[in-house]
């Protein structure tokens, strides 16, 4: 199972942002969400977590939470 | 199931044209105020070729065929049929194929008509065009190219920086071989990777020209591609690895008997993930993406042509060939192949 802390880890590494800098309760215009770290994190998760994202609900991701949720979750 | 085995088809060569100009991804970047580092090191792409407005890719395979043919000698009366894959013909009709064998000289007792397909294009082409030699033509040329820069809006950030246009020549013949071939296909993700208008479903009107914002601000015309990345990339970390399986259990192939793989160029961020998921060292996996982006259905040849020429035209070399994308489509060969003809890649004015 994944953690979130795992998670704000990995998503840090991804966005390249300082140690620390995601609490959880970001929404993701806040990070510097885009089209292009929407494909980085479908390949994130299936290279650090084994999870299938669905690419529809990922568009309907607001937050980091939700992002959480999706790879928690994944079906 | 399409699984197949040939051992009556062989390749006798291969080479490809490509336009003589070059875009950078640093000219698109500036022109759509993007961070072009940041664009390269997601894609890999650095330049691309991009052809003159007076320049088909039916004019890139017909230089690469021409030069090909006298490369291998064929008296052009041996040529049974003409195959041309294509998402970029000339016209909506005739089939390109058909003003190809009058522009190659080929005689009038040629089978020709063209495929539209795109990303799994040469492999469909290279196993229609294997099965022709062994239904019992003697020889058939596999023309595949596409000049997708010329559908593509510059101001839709989504496809802007990827496509670069390229034409192919493939010469197959009877002979001695061992190819297995996988495709299939998945219509439910159409509606990612789709030109919506210009055909019958929706026929051109002057509205339909006119470009319009769109999603995330990309700027296109529904007769201008549109593409989804992240359901492609789903859909390529989804299908590709089990077809690289398929392709090593039914051709008896272990992983370390292949000495390279080539896979579609679509883009490098999404090629390491392949890379790293079908579990090949990437220096079994040859690129060209840097400098000629994605060149659409006909990048398995360019690559080829390009990091293999030498290789495959003094030995025989066991290779596995992908292609996945617009379709959803894939297909996939493991075979050996060589010594053949691999004049050089040409860039044409």
């Amino acid at each position: 199972m994944i953690t979130q802390n795992q998670l704000h880890h990995d998503l840090e590494e991804m966005l390249e942002l300082d140690a620390d800098t995601i609490k959880g309760n970001e929404n993701l215009d806040e990070i510097a969400w885009d089209s292009m770290t929407v494909v980085m994190f479908i390949a994130m998760a299936d290279q650090k977590y084994s999870v299938a994202v669905s690419p529809s609900k990922l568009a309907d991701a607001k937050t980091v939470s939700d992002l959480y949720s999706l790879i928690s979750n994944p079906a | 199931m399409a699984i197949v085995q040939f051992t009556k088809s062989k390749i006798a060569g291969i080479t490809c044209t490509l336009p003589r100009q070059i875009i950078t991804t640093a000219e698109v970047a500036a022109a759509l105020g993007t961070n072009a580092t940041k664009v390269k090191a997601m894609t890999g792409i650095s330049q691309r070729r991009i052809a003159p407005p007076e320049i088909c890719a039916s004019d890139l395979c017909v230089d690469a065929a021409g030069r090909l043919l006298v490369d291998l000698e064929w008296d052009l009366q041996s040529i049974d049929a003409l195959v041309f894959v294509t998402q970029t013909p000339d016209y909506i009709l005739p089939a390109t194929a058909c003003t190809l064998q009058q522009r190659l000289g080929l005689p009038n007792t040629c089978a020709c008509f063209d495929v539209n397909m795109g990303c799994s294009g040469y492999i469909y082409g290279l196993w229609l065009a294997s099965s022709l030699v062994e239904s019992g033509l003697k020889r058939v040329l596999l023309l595949v190219g596409d000049t997708l820069t010329r559908i593509v809006s510059e101001a839709d950030r989504s496809v802007a920086f990827l496509f670069g246009d390229s034409g192919s020549a493939t010469a197959l013949e009877q002979g001695e071989s061992n190819t297995t071939f996988v495709l299939g296909t998945d219509g439910s993700g159409a509606e990612h990777l789709i030109i919506r208008a210009g055909q019958a479903r929706q026929r051109m009107t002057p509205d339909l020209c006119k470009r319009v914002e769109m999603e995330g601000g990309n700027i296109r015309s529904p007769q201008e591609l549109y593409m989804n990345g992240s359901e492609v990339m789903a859909f390529t970390l989804r299908e590709v690895p089990p077809l690289f399986e398929q392709l090593l259990e039914h051709s008896g192939t272990q992983r370390d008997e292949i000495d390279a793989v080539v896979m579609h160029q679509a883009n490098q961020f999404l090629l390491d993930n392949l890379t790293r998921k079908i579990g090949i060292e990437s220096n079994r996996v040859p690129t060209t993406v840097e400098n000629f982006g994605n060149t659409s259905c006909a990048s398995v040849a360019v690559k080829i042509s390009l990091c293999l020429g030498e290789q495959i035209s003094e030995n025989n070399i066991k290779l596995a060939m992908m292609g996945f994308g617009v379709g959803w489509s894939w297909a996939g060969c493991i075979g050996d192949f060589g010594p053949i003809k691999v004049p050089p890649v040409n860039f044409l004015e």
